[in-house]
């Protein structure tokens, strides 16, 4: 039990360590950046379809399940703005984390994890290139700034899909909708979503390589960093969220 | 080499696109906050905002033109508001128009109005000040609905008192409603009444078409004409009767009867007319004096 605790403990200490060690390398040239580059296209681009049909699906539902109680009210005229508004301060953002957290997190995981089992890691080291700087610091920062834009995608789909969704059942034009939309939309719903988006990616990321990074030999460990990485991101996820939402209430 | 082009334009497209479609939601968000696009800025002094915050909404003949910017103290007594308006309205605000506070429905939030000024007048310019109107604050209509309450109460006092004195007092009001011996003395005079209206009715009835000499006199046309030969037959006959008395003055037989008569009537004249010389001397002096007191004396 005590030994149990202490693991998780030095586990969490270990994790503080390689954000030092992330931060500390990230400001040490050269940046490697066509990996860089590559890990934003496999992290952003590929990750667009999977959140375009999440947001729109999320858009589409939530317009729909929020129409009864708001017709209840004869207030059917703020269901536009109301799903925009629970779309961009939380919805968009947490759906698309933990599908990321699946996809990218356990992606990142499972790739470290089988190149360090496969001493892939080590080789590296021998060829006088710092995996650390090659494989982590790209990784967390692509992810980190892939996030956010998938965010913004997940966003303007979900509005998207509120907007066939409102149509099913009533007609409205997309004009007036754009205009019901922004009329309830103000900065302080955009900007802390979006600050919050950039520690998901940055958790998400980070996670991912950590569980990687720090496999243990042996094949199975793989599929356990990888189960791990989506685990702990998301985790991670609700946890900076709750934090946020704590942070925006503290300042707005 | 050529795979790195394959796979870059996309990403390219795709950070493109995410920061295009994030720069557009702000823009639109901040246009409707004012922050962007060309606007100007419009000034006015209150006495009270009453609740006015900043970024409440400027209507200008109940379009959204503006936003509010600033509200700053400038005195004990007075507020300055900063109005931040769009530029394509400028023109359309004349420099006598003037600022309104007023609420968006009952429990809505606070809108500043402004409302229009005369038309031969020059528009506004940047940073102009305009008049405020004093806003109707909850308070002034608490407190006139207030007044009106307290009427009402009044009202209902009075009206209690006057039912209470209905029920409980000696008024003829009261009696007739709560007195039972009022109400039967009241009865019987009503049955009076009616019988003697019943009976004058029998009257005006028989007066109308009955047989005797007022019925006929009122109705009777025949009778009326009788009447009026009696009369004529009458005044002949009395015509008649002077002729008659004037030959018997004249006739022999009795004309020494009457000059004795006449005699004695003009001795009597005499002393009358001497008793009343020495009377008027005395009596000349109160006589006037009554008059004055009395002047209907003087008349007679």
């Amino acid at each position: 039990m005590v030994i149990e605790i202490k693991n998780t403990f030095d586990g969490i200490g270990e994790f503080v360590l390689f954000i030092f060690r992330f931060f500390k390398e990230l400001f040490k040239p050269p940046l490697e950046l066509r990996e860089f580059v590559k890990q934003c296209y496999v992290i952003g681009y590929k990750s667009l379809p999977l959140v375009a049909i999440t947001g729109f699906i999320m858009g589409l539902v939530l317009t729909l399940q929020s129409r009864p109680t708001l017709a209840e009210f004869g207030a059917e005229s703020w269901l536009p703005g109301m799903v925009a508004l629970s779309l961009i301060r939380e919805i968009a953002p947490v759906i698309t984390a933990l599908i990321c957290a699946g996809k990218v997190s356990s992606g990142i995981g499972a790739e470290l994890g089988s190149m360090k089992v496969t001493e892939q890691i080590d080789a590296m080291e021998v060829s006088a290139i710092n995996p650390f700087k090659y494989l982590v610091v790209t990784r967390i920062l692509a992810s980190t700034l892939m996030i956010p834009l998938l965010v913004v995608f997940a966003d303007g789909i979900g509005i998207l899909g509120g907007f066939v969704g409102y149509n099913i059942h009533s007609e409205l034009n997309i004009v007036r909708y754009n205009s019901l939309v922004f009329e309830t939309l103000g900065f302080v719903d955009i900007f802390p979503a979006t600050i919050k988006t950039f520690f998901f990616g940055f958790f998400i990321g980070t996670i991912g390589c950590f569980m990687g990074f720090t496999a243990s030999n042996g094949t199975e460990s793989v599929g356990k960093a990888a189960n791990s990485a989506v685990v702990y991101a998301s985790l991670a996820i609700f946890i900076i969220d709750m934090l946020a939402v704590q942070l925006t209430d503290l300042i707005f | 080499m050529k795979k790195d082009v394959g796979f870059r334009w996309k990403l390219g497209m795709f950070v493109t696109a995410g920061i295009l479609f994030f720069a557009v939601t702000i823009y639109f968000v901040g246009k409707q906050k004012n922050l962007f696009g060309s606007t100007f800025h419009l000034k006015s002094h209150f006495k009270t905002v009453s609740g006015l915050k900043i970024g409440n909404n400027v209507r200008f003949s109940g379009i959204n033109i503006g936003t509010v910017d600033a509200i700053e103290m400038i005195s004990d007594t007075s507020v300055m508001v900063d109005l931040i308006i769009e530029k394509s309205a400028q023109p359309f605000i004349k420099t006598d128009a003037k600022v309104g506070i007023s609420s968006d429905g009952l429990m809505g939030e606070k809108v500043l109005v402004i409302s229009p000024g005369t038309f031969t007048f020059k528009s506004v310019k940047d940073n102009d000040i305009l008049t405020s109107k004093n806003a109707i604050e909850m308070e002034d209509l608490m407190l006139s609905m207030k007044k009106s309450i307290d009427n009402v109460a009044l009202i209902s006092d009075n009206l209690a008192q006057f039912s209470y004195k209905v029920n409980n007092g000696d008024g003829a009001l009261s009696k007739m409603i709560s007195d039972e011996q009022f109400s039967s003395t009241l009865q019987s005079t009503l049955v009076n009444l009616q019988n003697s209206s019943n009976e004058f009715a029998k009257f005006t009835e028989s007066m109308n078409s009955g047989k005797g000499a007022l019925s006929k006199l009122v109705t009777d046309e025949k009778f009326g004409k009788t009447l009026d030969s009696t009369m004529m037959n009458l005044k002949t006959g009395t015509k008649g009767l002077n002729e008659t008395i004037d030959a018997a003055q004249n006739s022999i037989l009795l004309k020494g009867y009457f000059k004795k008569k006449e005699k004695a009537a003009k001795q009597i004249e005499i002393k009358k007319a001497n008793a009343l010389k020495k009377k008027n001397t005395t009596i000349i002096k109160s006589d006037s004096t009554k008059r004055l007191l009395t002047p209907k004396d003087s008349i007679q």
